[in-house]
C-alpha cells in the first residue's frame, strides 16, 4: 500500500510540474504589445487615430455640451445655460467653479491623458526598427503637434502647469508647474518641430489629419497670444498665401466638411455621423441646454451675414432664443455632412491682422478684418488708430468664432479686457480668470501648490 | 412458580450430587453442588450468566455426570482441578461458527420523529461493526443476520443519537430532537468536511432552513445577519442589482480585489461581471453571474474564513471562500414537494422633502441672498412658467409602487439506499416599483443523481443546474430624481395621455424609462465527483465541473428620450447590444486515505487542480433607425460599429493537500497546503504557495471535565497561515495596446491599455486566529469566540496617480501592510425544548478593525493625504466643521495652518473613520404545535457622510430639517443660509461641508431583516399529504438616525431596498 501511495504522489507531481506550461496563455486577439504596434506603420496610424477620435470626444477641444465650445461660452459671455441651477455647468456658468467640479477634472485628466498618448508615440517610434525614415517623422510630427495643441489649451485655461514630455509616471507623478512663458517656449519648439517634420500634402483629402500647415495654423496662434508679433504675421501669411485655402463666398458653406476654408477638422465616429457641435440646435423653446446670450445676438451689426446664416432664432411662448446654427445638422445623414472644424481661414486673417497691429502696419491690418468683413457682407472698417482696430478685431473675433472652443474667453484673457465680463456675469471675480487645479491632482500630486488664486 | 424438591444425602460429603427442581438458576445449582461435594465452582469468563435458570433432576448422579448434564445445551465446558471445577467457555467448532451465523436474528424495525412520523433516510449501523442500512421512506428497516445481544445504533441529521439492543421486531424506535446541533452537523469545508465538533477552522454555516424563510431572490440576501463576520450590504433596490460583500473586513485596497471565491458543488463559479458598460441597466455596476443561482435550490451555504479553512484555496483564498451546496435527493419513497408563493414590495423608505410652499420659500430666499433680481430665464419653478400651486409627491409618483413577485417551485426526489436523485424547477416573475411595464423572470431546472455500487467502492455523484433570466428594466434609476425634482414640476402627462414636456421645460422623468435594458442570462453549471475506494483506508476522486454562461443584452436609446426642443428623430435612435459567452472547466482529481495511526485517526488528503476560463465579449452599437419600432434590428441600423470584441483566457493549476491527526476527538491537527500556478502574473511571478496549521483542543473530552453536569462540550482552536489573492484582471502584465472600436480615418483607433507595469505579482495575506467554542447544560447554550488578527501585504493596488501621468491608477503592489483585526461572537440558546413549544435564540455580533500598520514612502506616494498609518483604510480626511458664521450665514471651517484661507490639502485634518464598528444579528426561532414563527433582526453601527444633490436654494428639493436656515445676522442656525448656487462663498462652503465633519452622521441601524410565520397543517391521513402555509416579511421595520433614505445604501440615492410581504402554500406528498 505504501508503494501505491508513493507512486501515486510522484505521478500527481509530475504532472503538476510538467504542466507549468498549462497556466501560460496567449494574447488575446484584441490585444497588441507596444513592440508590435511601433513596428508597423499601420498600427500607429491606429494609435494616432485614437488620439484623434480623444481630441474629439473627451476634454476642451471636443464639439459637444461638455467640451469647451460650450463650457468656455457659459464661462464667458456667449452662452445661457438652462440646466438645473446647481449643476456643473450651472457653476460654470455663474463663474462659481470649484476645485472639485467634474468638468474642471474631466478638462484636466483628458488633457494630461492625451498627452500620455502623443508621447506613447513618440517614445515608440523612437525605439522602432521598422518605420522608414518619412514615416517616423510624419508620425512624430503629429505626435508633437498634438503635444504642443494640448498644452496649450491647458495652460490658457489653467495658468502655469506641468509641461509633461515623457510617459515615465515616476517622473509625472512627482512633476511641477511650468511658468507661461516657459510653457510657450516649450510648446513653441514642439511644434516648430512639427512644422519642419510634417508633409505640405494632406494624409486625407479630408483635413482631417494634421500636416504642416496646420502646424503652422497653430503656431501663428501661440506666437499670436505670446505676443511674438512678426512670427505670427510670418505664420499666418504662410498659410493665407497657401492657395489649398480659400473662402467660400456663401457663408452655408464654411462648416461643411468639403470647405476650403478648413484647414484641420475631426471626422465624426460614425459614417453617417455629422459634428458634435449639432447639439446647440433645439427646435422649439425655451431651450434644453443653451442659447446664445442677447448681447452676442446684439454684438452683431446690422446686414451681419454671419447673424442670419450662422444664428438661428427659435421663437417661444413669451420671447426669441437664439442658437448657434454653424453646424446645420443634428442627426446623422447619409452620407454625413458635417465635420467639426478646429482650424480655418478666417482665424489667420485675424491673427495676422493683430499682429500687423501690434506692429504698426494699421494698412495691413485694416485690408486684413476688411476681408472678414467682406465675407460677412460688411462695410470696412472705420477704424483709424491702433486701439480702435485692435478693437475692431476683438469685436470681428467675438462674432466670427462665437462657440467655437473658447476663443471669446480666450481673446479677453490675452487682450486684457476680461474685467468688462463683471458687467454681464455678476458672478465674475478677477481670480475666475483662471480654473482651479482639480483638487484630486493636489491631494495626490502637493508639488502642484499652490492652487491658483481664489480657489 | 417454584416447584422443588431436595433430598440431601445428609451424612458427608460424597461425590454424588442429588438435586431435582424446575427452572432452577446456575447460580443455585453451583452452590448446591458445592454444598454437597465440597468442590469450589470457579467461573472463567463473564459470558457464565449465572441467572440462566435450567431444569435438573439428578439423583445421586456422579459429579461429572451432574455437571455435564447442567452444562448440557450451554456454551460452556468445564475441567476438574483439584477440588474447584472451573466453568470456561466451550471453545467453537468451525461447524459451531456456522451454525452460530444462521443463529443471529434478522431485526426489523421503524425509525419515527419526536410526533411519531416516520423518519427515511435514518442511519441504523450495528455497534462495533460495519454492518449498516438506512431507513425506507416509511421509516421501516431490516437488518438481516444480527447478533441477537447486538446494540444499534440510530442517527439522523438534527436528532440524537440512539442507541437500543438488537432484537427481532423492535417495533417504532422515536427519535428525539438534539438540543445541542453540534454533535451531527457536518460542515462542508471544500475538498473535505468534517464534523463541526471536530473542526480547527473557521467555518460560518446557514441551511437551507433559514433559507427558506427568507422571500429574497438573491443568494447574497440569504446571508444578511446570520454569519459573523460576513458583512453584507445591497448597492440597490433594483431587480438583478448586485450585492458586496466583505468577509472579516477590506484586505485589499482595490475595490474590486476583495470578493471571496465562489464554489458551487464543486465548481468555481467565477464572480467577474458578464455586463457591458454600454448596456448597463439602473442597478449599479454590471451584471453579476451570481444572479443565476436561486436561493431555493441551495442546501447549505458554508463561508470558510481563516487559513486553516481557506489556505487550501490557495491564490484565491485570502478573501475567504463561499461554499454553496445544491439540495439532493434522499433515501426514500419518492416525495413531490411542490410550493407557490406571492410577494408584495415596496421600497423601505421615502425622504423627507420640502413641500411646494416651503420649497418655493426656499428658492426665493435663495436668490435674495444671492442679490439676483429677477429670477433667471431658466428658473422655471419660481418665475412663474410653472404652476406655483401645484404639488407633486414624486417619491410616491415614481418609486412608490408596488413590486409583485409570483414564484413557483417543484421537486421530486428520493431513491434507494444506492442511487438517490433529484429533479427540481423553479419560476420567478418580479416586477418593479417604478411606473411601467417592467420585468424581472428567472426560471430553471436543476437535477442531481447519486449512485453507489452494492459493494459501495464505487460512488458517483452527477449535478446539473441550468437556469434562465431575462431581465427588462430602464435604465435610469429615478430615485435621485424623485427626491431633486421641484414638488411643482408640471404634470407627468398632458391631456392626450402622452408625455408631458411642458414646452421643453423640464425633463420629463417618465422618458427616461424608455431607455430600456433587457439581459437574457442563460447559466449552465454542471458538476460530477467520481470515487473509488481502492482499499479501506485509500480512496481516489475526481471533480469535475464545466459552467457555462451566455448573456445577452441590449440598451436601447430611442429619440423620444430626449427633449423634443432638441428636434430630433428616430435618424438618432440607438442600441448597444452585448453578446457575452464564458465557459470553464475544471478538474480535479484527489487521492485521500484515513487510517489509524497509534491512537488516532490520521486523514489525509492531496490532490491537483486544472481551471480553463475562457470569456468572449462582443458590444455593438446600431444607431439612425427609419424607425423606433425597428430599433432591436441591429440590421436595420443605418450606421454600425463594433465597440469591443475581445477574449480573455484564464488559466490556472494548483497541487493541495491536507494532513490530519485526530487523537481520541481531543487533540486535532490539521495542515492544509497548496502550490498554485495563474495565468494572471507574468512569467516569473507565476507560482506561489500557502499554506496553513490548525489545531484544536476539546478540552471537555479530558478527564477532569468529564461528566460535569454544566459544561457538556468545550473547544479551543487556532490556526496560522497565508493565502493569496490573484484578482487583479488578465493580462496586466503585458504592455499592451487594446482596440477601441472607434475608428478615424478608416483606421480603427488602439490605445495603451494601461501604465505599463511588469513586476506586480501575489499579494499574501496572513491570518492567524484563536477561537474557543463552549456548551453549557447539554449544549443547550453554546457560544463561540473568535478573535482573528489578518496581515495583507504587497498588496496590488490601482496606486492613485496625479493626472499628470495621463492615468488615474496604476496596477503595482503596494509595500504597505494592512491589519484586518477583529472579534466575532455567537451565542445560541434553547430556552424551551417542551413537546408542544420550542423556542431557540441565536445571537451574533462581529466588530473588525482596519489598520494601515506600515507604508515605507507613504509621505512620498501619492497616498500621502488619503491614508495615516495606523488608521483604517476607509478614513475620510475632512474639513472640522466650526458652525455656521452667524453674521453672514456662511459655513465656517477650522483653519489649521492659520493662513486664512481654507484648502483641501492644509486644513482636511479631521480624520473620521467609516468602517462598520460592529454588526450582527438576533435571531429567534419558535415553535408551537405546528405553528411556526421566525425572527431576525440586523444591526449594523456605523457613520456616514451624507451626499447632499446640490446647495440648498437651487433648483433642487431638500429635505425639510434644512428650514431651520440662517435667516439674518445673528441668526445661530444649523444650516447656512440658502443660494440659488451663483454665489462662490455659499456654494464653496456648502461643498466643503459635504467634506467637512459637520456631514457626518450616524447611519446605524436595527432591522427587522426577516419574519417567517407558518403552519403546518395536521396530516388528516397518516403519510399522506402535508401542507404548510407561510408568510414571510423582509426589512419590514427599521430603526435609524439616518434621515437621507435607507442606511443601508453607503453610496449615493440608487433605489433602496424593498420592504417584502409574502404568502405561500408548500405541499409535500
Amino acid at each position: 500500500m505504501k508503494n501505491i501511495k508513493t507512486i501515486f504522489f510522484l505521478v500527481l507531481l509530475s504532472i503538476t510540474l510538467g504542466c507549468d506550461k498549462f497556466v501560460e496563455v496567449d494574447l488575446p486577439n484584441s490585444l497588441l504589445t507596444s513592440q508590435q504596434v511601433f513596428d508597423n506603420p499601420q498600427t500607429v496610424r491606429a494609435a494616432l487615430a485614437n488620439v484623434y477620435t480623444k481630441l474629439r470626444t473627451e476634454g476642451v477641444l471636443s464639439g459637444s455640451l461638455s467640451g469647451g465650445g460650450s463650457s468656455l461660452g457659459l464661462y464667458a459671455d456667449e452662452l445661457i445655460n438652462y440646466s438645473l441651477a446647481g449643476t456643473p455647468s450651472d457653476g460654470i456658468y455663474n463663474n462659481v467653479l470649484i476645485a472639485s467640479n467634474p468638468t474642471v477634472l474631466n478638462f484636466w485628466n483628458s488633457a494630461y491623458n492625451h498627452i500620455y498618448c502623443a508621447n506613447s508615440v513618440l517614445e515608440g517610434i523612437n525605439s522602432s526598427n521598422n518605420l522608414t525614415e518619412s514615416e517616423k517623422n510624419m508620425f512624430k510630427g503629429e505626435a508633437l503637434f498634438v503635444r504642443g495643441l494640448v498644452h496649450f489649451y491647458l495652460l490658457n485655461i489653467f495658468g502655469d502647469v506641468p509641461y509633461v514630455s515623457t510617459t515615465d509616471f515616476e517622473v509625472n507623478k512627482r512633476i511641477s508647474r511650468s511658468s507661461v512663458s516657459n510653457l510657450y517656449q516649450l510648446i513653441i519648439a514642439d511644434l516648430v518641430t512639427a512644422e519642419r517634420l510634417l508633409m505640405p500634402t494632406y494624409l486625407s483629402s479630408e483635413r482631417t489629419i494634421p500636416n504642416k500647415a496646420v502646424a503652422t495654423a497653430l503656431l501663428a496662434r501661440v506666437y499670436l497670444y505670446d505676443q511674438k508679433w512678426s512670427e505670427a504675421a510670418a505664420s499666418a501669411t504662410a498659410i493665407i498665401n497657401n492657395p489649398n485655402f480659400t473662402f467660400n463666398q456663401d457663408l452655408n458653406l464654411t462648416f461643411l466638411k468639403e470647405s476650403a476654408t478648413t484647414i484641420w477638422q475631426f471626422k465624426p465616429q460614425l459614417a453617417n455621423s455629422n459634428a458634435l457641435e449639432g447639439t446647440y440646435i433645439f427646435t422649439s423653446a425655451p431651450p434644453p441646454s443653451v442659447s446664445l446670450r442677447n448681447e452676442l445676438f446684439n454684438a452683431f451689426e446690422p446686414g451681419d451675414k454671419r447673424r442670419d446664416q450662422w444664428v438661428k432664432a427659435v421663437q417661444g411662448s413669451s420671447a426669441v432664443y437664439y442658437h448657434a446654427y454653424k453646424y446645420k445638422q443634428n442627426v446623422s445623414t447619409t452620407p454625413s455632412k458635417e465635420y467639426s472644424v478646429v482650424f480655418r481661414l478666417a482665424e489667420q486673417y485675424l491673427i495676422r491682422a493683430e499682429a500687423r497691429a501690434k506692429l504698426g502696419d494699421l494698412t495691413g491690418a485694416l485690408q486684413d478684418i476688411n476681408k472678414i468683413r467682406g465675407l460677412a457682407g460688411l462695410n470696412n472698417s472705420q477704424a483709424s488708430t491702433i486701439s480702435a482696430v485692435l478693437d475692431a478685431i476683438l469685436q470681428e473675433r467675438r462674432v466670427e468664432f462665437f462657440t467655437e472652443f473658447g476663443h471669446r474667453f480666450f481673446d479677453l484673457k490675452r487682450t486684457g479686457k476680461i474685467s468688462s465680463l463683471s458687467t454681464v456675469k455678476p458672478g465674475w471675480d478677477i481670480n475666475d480668470v483662471l480654473w482651479p487645479i482639480p483638487e484630486t491632482e493636489l491631494l495626490t500630486n502637493p508639488l502642484l501648490k499652490p492652487q491658483n488664486p481664489g480657489y | 412458580m417454584i416447584v422443588s424438591l431436595m433430598q440431601v444425602s445428609a451424612t458427608t460429603f460424597g461425590q454424588n450430587v442429588t438435586l431435582k427442581e424446575n427452572r432452577i438458576s446456575l447460580e443455585k445449582v453451583f452452590n448446591e453442588i458445592t454444598r454437597q461435594t465440597g468442590y469450589n465452582v470457579f467461573l472463567s469468563s463473564d459470558q457464565v450468566k449465572l441467572s440462566t435458570t435450567i431444569n435438573v433432576d439428578f439423583k445421586d448422579l456422579a459429579l461429572t455426570k451432574a455437571i455435564e448434564k447442567v452444562l448440557a445445551g450451554l456454551p460452556l465446558s468445564y475441567s476438574l482441578e483439584q477440588k474447584t471445577i472451573v466453568i470456561k467457555e466451550k471453545e467453537k467448532s468451525l461447524m459451531d461458527r456456522i451454525i452460530g451465523v444462521f443463529a443471529n436474528i434478522d431485526v426489523s424495525g421503524k425509525v419515527v420523529d419526536e410526533n411519531g412520523q416516520p423518519i427515511a433516510g435514518a442511519n441504523i449501523r450495528v455497534k462495533g461493526s460495519s454492518q449498516a442500512t438506512t431507513s425506507d421512506s416509511e421509516g421501516n428497516f431490516i437488518l438481516r443476520a444480527v447478533e441477537e445481544n447486538a446494540v444499534l445504533e440510530i442517527s439522523y441529521l438534527g436528532y440524537q443519537l440512539k442507541e437500543i439492543k438488537a432484537s427481532k421486531n423492535i417495533g417504532n424506535i422515536k427519535m428525539e430532537l438534539a438540543v445541542g446541533k453540534l454533535e451531527e452537523v457536518s460542515v462542508n469545508a471544500g475538498y473535505y468536511s468534517v464534523k463541526e465538533r471536530e473542526l480547527t477552522g473557521s467555518i460560518a454555516r446557514i441551511g437551507s432552513k433559514d433559507i427558506e424563510n427568507q422571500p429574497v431572490t438573491n443568494v447574497f440576501a440569504t446571508m444578511y445577519g446570520r454569519m459573523p463576520g460576513v458583512n453584507i450590504t445591497q448597492a440597490s433596490g433594483a431587480p438583478g442589482g448586485n450585492f458586496q460583500i466583505r468577509i472579516r473586513g477590506q484586505n485589499s485596497l482595490r475595490d474590486d480585489g476583495n470578493d471571496p471565491l465562489y464554489i458551487v458543488d464543486g465548481v468555481p463559479f467565477s464572480s467577474q461581471t458578464i455586463g457591458a458598460n454600454q448596456t448597463a441597466g439602473f442597478a449599479p455596476g454590471t451584471t453579476s453571474p451570481l444572479n443565476s443561482i436561486n436561493p431555493s435550490d441551495i442546501s447549505s451555504i458554508e463561508i470558510l474564513k481563516d487559513a486553516d479553512a481557506t489556505a487550501i484555496y490557495g491564490s484565491r483564498g485570502a478573501n475567504g471562500v463561499v461554499l454553496i451546496t445544491t439540495k439532493r435527493g434522499k433515501v426514500g419513497k419518492t416525495a413531490f414537494n411542490i410550493g407557490a408563493s406571492t410577494s408584495f414590495s415596496k421600497i423601505t423608505t421615502f425622504t423627507d422633502r420640502m413641500n411646494t410652499v416651503q420649497y418655493l420659500a426656499m428658492r426665493a430666499q435663495g436668490y435674495a441672498n444671492d442679490n439676483i433680481t429677477p429670477y433667471p430665464t431658466s428658473a422655471y419653478d419660481i418665475n412663474g412658467t410653472w404652476d406655483k400651486n401645484r404639488y407633486t409627491n414624486w417619491q410616491k409618483e415614481l418609486i412608490g409602487g408596488t413590486a409583485k413577485v409570483n414564484n413557483f417551485q417543484g421537486a421530486v426526489s428520493g431513491g434507494s439506499e444506492k442511487t438517490q436523485f433529484m429533479l427540481g424547477t423553479n419560476y420567478r416573475t418580479e416586477t418593479t416599483v417604478l411606473p411601467g411595464d417592467f420585468r424581472y423572470d428567472k426560471g430553471g431546472v436543476n437535477f442531481n443523481i447519486k449512485h453507489g455500487t452494492d459493494a459501495d467502492n464505487f460512488n458517483m455523484v452527477l449535478s446539473a443546474n441550468y437556469n434562465v433570466q431575462r431581465n427588462d428594466q430602464p435604465t435610469t434609476d429615478l430615485t435621485e430624481i424623485s427626491r431633486n425634482l421641484a414638488p411643482n414640476a408640471p404634470a407627468l402627462y398632458d391631456g392626450n395621455g402622452g408625455l408631458n414636456w411642458d414646452n421643453g421645460t423640464w425633463e420629463n422623468p417618465l422618458a427616461k424609462l424608455q431607455q430600456e435594458f433587457i439581459g437574457k442570462v442563460n447559466t449552465l453549471v454542471a458538476g460530477s465527483v467520481l470515487s473509488y475506494r481502492i482499499s479501506p483506508v485509500l480512496s481516489l476522486k475526481a471533480n469535475m465541473g464545466y459552467t457555462d454562461i451566455r448573456n445577452v443584452e441590449t440598451k436601447v436609446s430611442p429619440y423620444t428620450i430626449y427633449n423634443p426642443s432638441y428636434g430630433l428623430t428616430s435618424a438618432s435612435s440607438s442600441i448597444y447590444l452585448n453578446n457575452t459567452t464564458r465557459y470553464s472547466w475544471t478538474i480535479e482529481p484527489q487521492l485521500t486515505w484515513k487510517s489509524k495511526i497509534g491512537q488516532g485517526n490520521f486523514e489525509g488528503l492531496v490532490g491537483t487542480s486544472f481551471l480553463h476560463q475562457e470569456s468572449d465579449r462582443l458590444v455593438q452599437f446600431g444607431s439612425g433607425f427609419s424607425s423606433n419600432s425597428l430599433i432591436y434590428n441591429l440590421a436595420s441600423a443605418t450606421t454600425r460599429s463594433v465597440n469591443v470584441s475581445d477574449k480573455t483566457v484564464y488559466k490556472y493549476q494548483a497541487i493541495f493537500a491536507r494532513l490530519n491527526y485526530n487523537l481520541k476527538g481531543t487533540y486535532i491537527f490539521n495542515i492544509t497546503g497548496r502550490r498554485d500556478g495563474s495565468s494572471r502574473f507574468g512569467p516569473n511571478k507565476r507560482f506561489a504557495e500557502f499554506g496553513a496549521l490548525g489545531a484544536a483542543w476539546v478540552f471537555s473530552n479530558e478527564a477532569f471535565l468529564k461528566d460535569n453536569g454544566i459544561l457538556s462540550f468545550g473547544k479551543i482552536r487556532g490556526s496560522y497561515g497565508i493565502t493569496g489573492n490573484d484578482q487583479i484582471g488578465d493580462y496586466q502584465y503585458y504592455n499592451t495596446y487594446a482596440s477601441t472600436g472607434v475608428s478615424y480615418e478608416n483606421s480603427v483607433g488602439i490605445q495603451p491599455t494601461r501604465l505599463f507595469n511588469p513586476n506586480f505579482g501575489w499579494e499574501s495575506n496572513t491570518k492567524l486566529e484563536l477561537a474557543m467554542e463552549a456548551g453549557f447544560f447539554k449544549d443547550k447554550v453554546f457560544a463561540t469566540a473568535a478573535w482573528y488578527n489578518n496581515r495583507s501585504s504587497n498588496q496590488l493596488v490601482g496606486i492613485p496617480l496625479p493626472g499628470t501621468t495621463g492615468f488615474t491608477s496604476l496596477t503595482a503592489n503596494l509595500a504597505a501592510t494592512v491589519r484586518n483585526t477583529g472579534l466575532e461572537f455567537t451565542i445560541r440558546t434553547v430556552n424551551i425544548n417542551k413537546k408542544n413549544f420550542q423556542w431557540e435564540t441565536s445571537f451574533n455580533i462581529s466588530a473588525n478593525r482596519n489598520r494601515l500598520i506600515a507604508f515605507p514612502g507613504l509621505e512620498s506616494s501619492t497616498y500621502a493625504n488619503t491614508y495615516k498609518i495606523g488608521k483604517p483604510l476607509d478614513i475620510r480626511n475632512l474639513y472640522q466643521y466650526a458652525g455656521v458664521n452667524p453674521a453672514n450665514g456662511v459655513y465656517r471651517f477650522i483653519d489649521f495652518n492659520n493662513d486664512n484661507q481654507i484648502t483641501s490639502l492644509e486644513d482636511r485634518k479631521f480624520v473620521a473613520d467609516l468602517t462598520p464598528r460592529f454588526f450582527g444579528g438576533l435571531e429567534n426561532q419558535l415553535k408551537f404545535k405546528d405553528f411556526s414563527l421566525n425572527f431576525l433582526f440586523q444591526f449594523v453601527k456605523q457613520k456616514n457622510t451624507f451626499f447632499p444633490a446640490g446647495i440648498p436654494g437651487s433648483a433642487i428639493n431638500q429635505p425639510t430639517y434644512l428650514l431651520n436656515v440662517w435667516q439674518r445676522a445673528g441668526d445661530n442656525s444649523e444650516y447656512q443660509k440658502f443660494s440659488s448656487g451663483a454665489n462662490n462663498e455659499t456654494l464653496t462652503a456648502f461643498y466643503r461641508y459635504a467634506d467637512s465633519n459637520g456631514a457626518l452622521t450616524d447611519a446605524s441601524f436595527i432591522r427587522l431583516k426577516n419574519i417567517s410565520i407558518s403552519y403546518d397543517f395536521p396530516p388528516i391521513i397518516r403519510g399522506t399529504a402535508r401542507l404548510r402555509l407561510y408568510f414571510k416579511g423582509q426589512n419590514l421595520f427599521t430603526f435609524t438616525p439616518f434621515k437621507n433614505g435607507d442606511p443601508e445604501l453607503r453610496f449615493g440615492s440608487f433605489l433602496p431596498p424593498l420592504r417584502v410581504g409574502s404568502f405561500g402554500v408548500q405541499v409535500q406528498f
